[in-house]
């Protein structure tokens, strides 16, 4: 079978297997956002953003505390990711400290959700709720070594729930030879992303999302060939210099992590201090993947493995194809939005 | 006569179908390697069949490594459609055999790993779908499925690799462990 009848036949399993689940958004763990705000007294407004879940409006929603009552009708938005809920409530004498927020229905989820509360006196809170624990308490001030732990575990959930960033790594990967190479590599790829997440978290600059995940796949797209071309043997200026297409694409990379610290409404003090765990969790979440991935390889050696020929073709036929289908797909939800 | 009733009860007896997936919030696949992880009576048999492959030198590490989860799997769904637990005594039997096995250091044929391999990745496989089908599902059962396997290669590759006897020592003092922890869940049960 010649090499581009494999590739069509890889590419057409992938994209039954891939077809028969449910339709695959570009950005599923995009995080929610509740946003507590003091209008007056006991007097809040609260906007809940539903990122948009798999295509269908988000399954979970906020269930204030039932001594909390509605003072104007719930409206709401409809965004081209999200729906914005908006409402304003009376929390009553009772106050708002200690009072529980839950969320129905998160728990069937991979979405986080970010919680803000801003007084009036300029006090603020921020916490972030999980699938694992999909509740949030309103409470004073929290240190700074809470909020710092959330955001390490939002970026570590980020890069690990991420298959198209763990696909390019793993493209990466499959291309370097060398250890010193491997460190360079690797290293290429984090320096890059870490500066653009960094312009995009702190607003200097700014990606859509729509072409930005088309173009995240036409990274592992371009990866595929590559694999195959260092298996038979050849080079090119990506085997002979990974660390630049690291870099290069990193910088890409690096807008898609923005986009699961959502930045809107966090306060301004905790900017540098989300962005700093939030990259630290993604770095160890990538560094677990990388150490894993290397730790297999050595343990296939120690086995004495000999892959049949198909085999060893597979990982680069995986990582195009799958390439391949994602541009395909984000170009085609990139065409729907320009429409 | 009724301790050998009681142990004939036991082993026949099903296991209630009632534990459920841990929640990582990172999604079912997520959910299914966590569960492996968080779940000793099917870890523990995991990491000895791994060990008694490793011992037993490339060859049974890579019969255990390519035939331990594609038979889970199978167990997973074969499980998932009758929805009925695995023995009670599974994980016990598991301990008991699998533990003795690697304490002795058995200098038993590729081919009985491959068996063991086999019988372990059903048995423990078809205990997991019946819990699966209500929970995470064929997904959660994917991740089980890779992180058994991740397991199996990482583990049978380290015993491989050990070079110093003192090391295949200890390998065969954590499986008399294993072997004494699942003679302990018998006696548990028994009494």
């Amino acid at each position: 079978m010649s090499g581009s009848r494999r590739f069509l036949l890889v590419l057409l399993v992938l994209l039954v297997l891939v077809g028969t689940r449910a339709t695959v958004h570009a950005h599923e763990s995009q995080p929610g956002m509740l946003d507590i705000e003091q209008l007056a007294g006991d007097r809040f407004e609260v906007l809940w953003r539903a990122p948009i879940y798999f295509g269908q409006p988000h399954p979970a929603h906020p269930e204030l505390p039932a001594s909390w009552t509605t003072v104007a009708p719930s409206t709401v938005r409809e965004l081209a990711d999200s729906q914005l809920f908006r409402s304003i409530v009376s929390v009553g004498r009772a106050g708002l400290d200690g009072a529980v927020i839950r969320f129905p229905r998160l728990e069937s989820t991979t979405t986080d959700v970010f919680v803000r509360l801003e007084r009036l006196d300029g006090t603020s809170m921020t916490t972030v709720v999980r699938p694992t624990k999909p509740w949030a308490q309103l409470r004073g001030e929290r240190s700074w070594r809470a909020s710092a732990a959330d955001y390490l575990g939002l970026g570590f959930h980020h890069i690990l729930q991420g298959v198209d960033h763990l696909l390019f790594v793993l493209g990466l990967l499959l291309i370097v030879e060398g250890r010193m190479t491997l460190v360079k590599t690797v290293t290429a790829f984090t320096v890059a992303h870490s500066i653009t997440l960094g312009l995009a978290t702190l607003g200097y600059a700014r990606a859509p999302l729509a072409p930005l995940n088309a173009t995240i796949a036409l990274s592992i797209l371009f990866l595929g060939p590559e694999i195959v071309r260092r298996w038979r043997g050849e080079t090119s200026v990506t085997i002979r210099y990974p660390w630049v297409a690291a870099f290069s694409f990193g910088l890409l990379h690096g807008f898609g992590f923005a986009s699961g610290l959502s930045t809107t409404g966090m306060p301004r003090a905790e900017l540098p201090l989300a962005l700093l765990f939030f990259n630290v969790g993604v770095e160890a979440g990538q560094l677990v993947f990388v150490f894993l991935a290397l730790a297999l390889a050595k343990a296939f050696r120690v086995l004495e493995l000999r892959w049949p020929r198909w085999a060893e073709l597979l990982p680069g036929y995986t990582v195009g194809s799958l390439g391949a289908y994602w541009t395909i797909q984000r170009t085609v939800i990139l065409l729907g939005v320009l429409r | 006569m009724g301790s050998l009733a009681g142990a004939a009860l036991l082993v026949g007896h099903p296991a209630t179908a009632a534990a459920h997936l841990v929640t990582t919030g990172m999604g079912p696949v997520y959910d299914g390697a966590g569960h492996l992880f968080l779940t000793p009576e099917d870890l523990v048999p995991v990491l000895a069949i791994a060990l008694f492959a490793g011992l037993r030198g490339p060859a049974a590490g890579r019969r255990a490594m390519f035939l331990l989860p594609p038979a889970w799997l199978m167990g997973g769904l074969i499980g998932s459609v009758l929805r009925v637990g695995a023995p009670a005594s599974t994980p016990a039997l598991s301990f008991l055999v699998l533990g003795g096995l690697v304490a002795s250091d058995l200098r038993a044929p590729v081919a009985w790993v491959s068996g063991l391999a086999v019988i372990v990745g059903l048995v423990h496989g078809f205990g997991n779908g019946a819990v699966l089908r209500d929970g995470a599902g064929t997904l959660g059962l994917i991740g089980i499925v890779a992180m058994s396997y991740v397991v199996v290669t990482l583990v049978a590759a380290s015993v491989v690799s050990l070079r110093v006897p003192w090391m295949r020592i200890a390998v065969r003092v954590a499986g008399s462990w294993i072997a004494a922890v699942g003679l302990l869940m018998f006696g548990w049960a028994l009494r």
